[in-house]
């Protein structure tokens, strides 16, 4: 059963049940536009995160794409009211979606180009159609990056392919994507749906609050040397040791059970 | 040959070994074997004719995790965080100057792949499976594989093997950089000794030194990299 959030028109926030678990998705809903990303849709997916972040019962966020596209990019940044900065200003969204505290699964159910592709970085795990495509240029769009593009695809790919890929435009299909390690895998079309919906009850196996600190042990570690973040990972997991959650995967570890997980 | 409990100990010539040594228990990692441990560490630490050091498991696994018996059971998170850093065995091995080798096999789980992430080189058997199931315990990695596991294989495949907790097979920990090489398991050790005797031909300033401006240089910008590998090189020059 989804439930649909409502006072969106560009994107649809809906949450749904996943065992015993409440996820939500994001998904971007402008076919006809092959999804680009106008001063609505930003707003909506900035809105939206803030919704989520404040939510402590959802654990796992979902974005993609209705139709085609994931996100073919944006819409051009000299229509519109404003000074440029201003304008880029409204149609900033990886920063909000990097923001979220649980983990968020990104399924590009097709081409995610230019700042389509820089709002998909922003996310944890990234799994992809074979058809789709994904390049840091976008028709139309000056090759300018500037929503975290020229920051995030280095950390994760290295700085070889990001230079490649910024500089040329290379487009790269899935399966040259995953060699890069730009997605974590690849399915047939036919497939991603069912795919991420494994991929999403996995995530959800964890404990929660262990899944958040996880992410953030990873995301925070890899800004600080190494020695910060052996103490970051060490101040994490002693606030664990506290949860219920803790108690509870301890106990069913030993009893050879699953582990009933609260959230606690 | 010495009496741990829980390892056992052995250096020929130049090269120093420590095997894991709860066979039964496939080589989970308890209290015992942490002392034993950082004593063993402490021994190579100090002992200037060890200029490798392997760590393998004995039996039919590397190390199948924490021993969850004895873990956890701190009376307050306040004396867990204090004993944590009172015997920081794992910065001990970080730490150490000389190469080191992790030769893994069969299981290699949790804190095993932790302390293998913590080694220079490491080469795994054909038979080994790797997984990092921690969250499924209600805990995260708490022996660097937060960090280590990130550094060595990005972010997103970090995240991917931390968040599903999934086990992967050495082929796939092959393309993840977690292991460099893949040998059959009859092969595991020779090939582990053959690394530490080459390692070991070298000058020990020299190994040192580029252990140092790799692991150090990750900390830094290029340019304050570049310096430190300058001033090291002189340094290895001078010797």
């Amino acid at each position: 059963m989804k439930e649909f959030a409502t006072g969106y028109s560009r994107i649809s926030l809906w949450y749904e049940s996943i065992g015993d678990w409440k996820a939500a998705t994001i998904s971007l809903t402008r076919p006809d536009s092959r999804n680009c990303i106008d001063e609505t849709m930003a707003e909506e997916i900035r809105e939206a995160c803030r919704r989520l972040n404040e939510d402590e019962e959802c654990r796992l966020v979902t974005v993609t794409g209705t139709g085609d596209f994931f996100s073919a990019g944006r819409t051009r940044v000299d229509g519109g009211e404003g000074s440029p900065a201003e304008r880029m200003e409204r149609l900033k969204v990886a920063d909000s979606l990097a923001s979220l505290l649980m983990p968020v699964l990104i399924v590009l159910n097709g081409d995610a180009l230019g700042h389509g592709l820089e709002l998909a970085l922003a996310g944890d795990l990234r799994i992809c159609s074979e058809a789709a495509h994904l390049a840091l240029w976008e028709p139309g769009q000056s090759a300018v990056l500037w929503d975290g593009g020229t920051q995030r695809l280095p950390r994760l790919v290295g700085t070889a392919w990001a230079l490649d890929m910024a500089l040329t435009g290379r487009n790269l299909n899935g399966t040259e994507a995953l060699r890069i390690g730009l997605v974590n895998r690849v399915f047939s079309t036919s497939e991603l749906e069912t795919a991420a919906r494994d991929l999403a009850e996995q995530v959800l196996a964890a404990a929660p609050i262990a899944a958040r600190y996880a992410k953030e042990a990873v995301k925070k570690g890899m800004d600080l040397s190494l020695d910060q973040g052996l103490r970051l990972e060490a101040d994490l997991s002693v606030i664990l040791l506290s949860t219920d959650d803790r108690s509870e995967g301890l106990a069913s570890f030993k009893e050879r059970r699953q582990p009933r997980f609260t959230g606690m | 040959m010495t009496g741990y409990e829980t390892i056992l100990y052995d250096k020929q010539e130049s090269i120093a070994h420590i095997s894991l040594n709860r066979p039964d228990y496939r080589n989970a990692y308890n209290i015992q074997m942490r002392d034993d441990f950082s004593e063993a560490l402490t021994a190579v630490r100090c002992d200037d004719e060890v200029k490798a050091l392997i760590i393998s498991g004995q039996g039919r696994a590397f190390c199948a995790g924490a021993d969850l018996n004895e873990f956890g059971t701190a009376p307050s998170q306040a004396v867990a965080r204090r004993v944590r850093w009172q015997r920081d065995v794992w910065g001990q091995l970080n730490e150490l100057t000389v190469p080191t080798i992790a030769a893994v096999h069969g299981y290699c789980i949790g804190s095993g792949v932790e302390i293998m992430l913590l080694c220079d080189i490491r080469i795994a058997a054909k038979d080994t499976v790797f997984g990092m199931p921690e969250v499924h315990l209600g805990m995260i990695p708490a022996a660097g594989g937060s960090q280590t596991l990130p550094r060595n294989s990005g972010e997103s495949a970090a995240l991917d093997l931390l968040l599903t907790g999934r086990r992967i097979v050495a082929q796939e920990a092959l393309g993840l950089g977690q292991v460099t090489r893949i040998v059959p398991r009859d092969e595991l050790l020779d090939t582990a000794w053959n690394l530490a005797v080459s390692v070991s031909q070298f000058p020990v300033p020299d190994m040192k030194y580029m252990k140092q401006a790799i692991r150090e240089g990750q900390d830094l910008n290029l340019n304050e990299g570049l310096e430190l590998e300058w001033r090291l090189a002189r340094l290895a020059g001078q010797g």
